[in-house]
């Protein structure tokens, strides 16, 4: 499904990212860990072809599909996106625009990426945001961003992103603004569409726990390199590398998980 | 004998009708060297309830105390003279947002003292080295300004700010939900630290019930403007009694596996 | 202050300085450096073409036109900052009080403003001429009038989003004062603005400055200014035509200047830079 390979990411001179290499698989899910500065987000902005302005691709591939989408074209990329994979992130809100409605922007999508006329479009997009657990969807469609709590503004981002039915799902800490209720729905949710879609799922978090909520296999990377991967109880209970052990101790030092066995 | 803060009865209004309280008769008690965790999510009021506490929200009615002297009636220059010694320090969720990206690191922490007056302008620097010291932090930050350093750094120096003035009740508004594991780690190790050596009054505001274990003393829960529950720590956490509560606890993700499905069946 | 800083780098940046570098010297030294007595009239060379005595020629009663542009300098420059001066005085200090001292001080301030920016510019000029006398400092006095609610407006702006700023509640929490507020905290933030509207500003009263006496306002005709110039050219165009092509490029050169300045301030090359270094680091 993915398959990333020796990835070298740089900005200028400075390489950040020294030879990331893992494979997903269709319907798997993967977590990518790590502090802030391991690359995790580069890695996945790479993967997502929206680098941050000035770091390129200077090594490596990223398949997607068995095809290499690393060296893409802007064109060549819209083709992908949305399709292939699609994403959502921490801040919903900077990714919709403001004076429009959320339902007609989900419209716009389905009319461009799927060729539905108006009338269809609105009735997909009623159905999406049902699917997503938003109640009184044909509301929320008329409903502007601002009139949205972020739980709901990220349910409508993941709405537009399945809409156009793509086998991978990016997602980049995108639950870490939540409070913790709205956080679990919205790991329910996504974890329902693996289910239901055979997604196969990027979860990059700092938060080790949301990982292991969803994710078959960890990734962890530090300082631009993969330290350790496998799958995701073999790597939080007992990791190989001392980086790991640190982290999950770090994890392990405060937290609920001290007081409740569940 | 008097807590170190007492608050009750505090009711703050969205606008001038008492008909939309943001916060509808809350009381919230920190003895001196203790941590009390104030849980609640957007829209709990959390927030609302300790800038009121801290003076930058207005109370429609209700009382706050700090060593048993009241200070929410304090206007003008007596409030200014109150705020001068730095008894009650608040420190804000967003540390970016929170230092003036103009000043230095050092300048920054060194304001409280520079306000009322303290010293020189080298003993100020000399203040604000310990207490940057204080939260382990590299005092060579002292030069830096706010967008050079990381976010852990930041957040830590919003600390430092606070402690310079030394406070005798120190609230933080979600001081470590957007922090990695390590830096959440140091962050309430200094808290705790601090609880003991310095009998800090500490009120620790947080959505994640889970960040307050093995930290706080007692535990609050707020919601919808109103507190639904209260005890010590272990027993809010371990047996919690309201169904609010108990959601909240279900919910905390735990690194031991996925959590069974609860959130969704009750919303 | 940083944006003040990294402006300077840019090379449209250098070279709007030293234009106005030049013209700042032209200013000070102009009637030294001036090879004739501006108000000389030589009689036997009158609206003569450039020649090696009269570098620019002369005008219509033979008077050096380019020692007529470096005397013309200072008047038309001075003239010009006098008004900004006073629309900096007038502007930037009600707006910050607007901000912080409180409700009846903003309404009034407002409603004034809101008044001023109501009169028309030229007409206002010559209104005030007309009441307190027609001299260089009068219509620079309603010039700089005018001027003050645009600077109003821009350090309110620049200054209200900064009321709730959470470092300025931390101020306040400390007990500091608002004037302590405004020193340590607000200044350095309107500065970059003012001084963008400043520079906009100059440029703008040098323009109004050369109409006014282009129509005769302000400055009594023998002494040189750059709008008197062009006005007393313009009358001549047939018998020289490139007249006015001096006294014109001089001002289009030095307003071009400002407005270079003012942009290169405006376009930070901090925050493009910061974002990228941003990215990197998550």
């Amino acid at each position: 499904m993915l398959s990333v390979d020796d990835l070298h990411l740089a900005a200028g001179p400075r390489e950040l990212v020294h030879g990331v290499s893992f494979t997903l698989t269709p319907g798997e899910a993967i977590g990518l860990v790590g502090e802030s500065g391991s690359g995790k987000t580069l890695t996945c902005r790479a993967i997502l072809g929206v680098p941050p302005p000035g770091v390129t691709v200077t090594g490596g591939t990223i398949a997607l599909a068995g095809e290499d989408v690393s060296r893409y074209t802007r064109r060549q990329w819209d083709r992908v996106r949305g399709t292939r994979v699609a994403a959502v992130f921490q801040d919903p809100a900077s990714y919709l625009n403001p004076s429009l409605t959320v339902g007609r922007q989900l419209d716009e999508v389905l009319r461009v990426k799927n060729g539905l006329s108006r009338r269809d479009a609105r009735a997909r997009a009623v159905e999406l945001f049902a699917s997503m657990g938003l109640h009184r969807p044909e509301h929320v469609h008329g409903q502007y961003p601002y009139e949205l709590s972020g739980g709901m503004l990220q349910r409508v981002l993941i709405a537009i992103a399945v809409s156009g039915d793509p086998d991978l799902l990016v997602a980049d800490e995108a639950t870490t603004a939540l409070d913790v209720t709205v956080q679990a729905e919205v790991l329910d949710l996504i974890a329902g569409l693996r289910e239901r879609r055979r997604l196969s799922l990027l979860l990059v978090s700092h938060d080790l726990a949301v990982v292991a909520q969803l994710c078959d296999r960890v990734v962890v990377l530090r300082d631009g390199r993969v330290v350790e991967s496998g799958p995701t109880r073999q790597v939080l209970d007992d990791p190989a590398d001392p980086y790991t052990r640190a982290l999950v101790a770090d994890h392990r030092e405060y937290g609920l998980d001290r007081l409740v066995t569940r | 004998m008097t807590a170190a803060l007492e608050a009750d009865g505090v009711e703050v209004w969205l606008g001038r009708r008492a008909t939309s309280r943001i916060l509808d008769g809350v009381g919230l008690t920190a003895p001196a060297g203790q941590i009390v965790g104030l849980i609640g999510e957007t829209g709990s009021g959390k927030t609302t309830l300790a800038r009121a506490i801290a003076g930058l929200a207005p109370l429609h009615a209700g009382a706050v105390r700090v060593d048993g002297v009241p200070v929410s009636g304090l206007r003008g220059a007596e409030l200014r003279r109150f705020r001068r010694t730095g008894r009650v320090q608040y420190v804000f969720q967003d540390p970016l947002r929170s230092l003036d990206p103009d000043l230095t690191v050092a300048e920054s922490v060194a304001e409280g003292l520079a306000v009322r007056g303290d010293g020189r302008a080298a003993d100020r620097r000399t203040a604000a080295v310990a207490a940057l010291r204080l939260v382990g932090l590299d005092p060579a930050l002292g030069d830096r300004l706010p967008g050079q350093i990381s976010g852990g750094q930041r957040q830590r120096v919003t600390l430092a700010r606070a402690l310079a003035v030394g406070p005798r009740v120190l609230l933080l508004d979600e001081p470590v939900s957007a922090l990695d594991a390590a830096n959440r780690n140091h962050v309430l190790r200094v808290l705790d630290r601090l609880r003991r050596e310095r009998e800090l009054a500490i009120v620790l505001i947080t959505h994640d019930l889970g960040s307050l274990a093995g930290v706080a003393d007692r535990i609050v829960v707020l919601h919808h403007g109103r507190v639904v529950e209260e005890g010590p720590a272990t027993q809010v956490l371990l047996a919690p009694e309201h169904p609010y509560t108990q959601r909240l606890i279900a919910s905390v993700p735990s690194i031991d596996g996925p959590r069974p499905i609860y959130a969704r069946s009750t919303t | 202050m940083r944006a003040l800083r990294l402006a300077v780098r840019l090379p449209s940046a250098r070279v709007a300085l030293a234009v106005l570098g030049v013209v700042v010297v032209l200013m000070a030294v102009g009637e030294w450096l001036a090879p004739y007595d501006p108000l000389h009239q030589d009689t036997t060379a009158i609206l003569a073409g450039p020649s090696a005595e009269h570098w620019l020629g002369t005008d219509y009663v033979g008077r050096d036109v380019l020692s007529r542009l470096l005397a013309g300098s200072r008047l038309s420059v001075i003239a010009a900052a006098e008004a900004v001066g006073l629309g900096l005085l007038l502007g930037v200090l009600p707006g910050l009080a607007s901000v912080y001292l409180g409700r009846v001080f903003e309404w009034l301030s407002l409603r004034v403003m809101d008044g001023l920016m109501a009169l028309p510019f030229i007409i206002f000029a010559i209104a005030v001429a007309a009441l307190l006398g027609n001299g260089l400092h009068q219509a620079m006095f309603a010039v700089g009038v005018l001027l003050a609610p645009t600077f109003y407006r821009v350090t309110r702006a620049a200054a209200g989003g900064l009321r709730q700023a959470q470092y300025v509640e931390a101020a306040t929490l400390f007990g500091a004062t608002r004037w302590r507020i405004v020193r340590t905290h607000v200044w350095q933030k309107v500065l970059p603005t003012v001084v963008v509207t400043t520079a906009t500003a100059m440029a703008g009263a040098l323009l109004v400055v050369s109409s006014l006496t282009f129509l005769g306002i302000g400055v009594q005709p023998p002494a040189p200014t750059w709008g008197g110039m062009l006005a007393s050219d313009l009358g001549y165009l047939s018998q020289r035509p490139f007249g006015p092509l001096a006294p014109a490029l001089l001002i289009i050169v030095t307003v071009a200047a400002l407005n270079a300045l003012a942009d290169a301030i405006t376009v930070d090359p901090a925050t493009s830079t910061k974002e990228a270094h941003d990215a990197v680091r998550r």
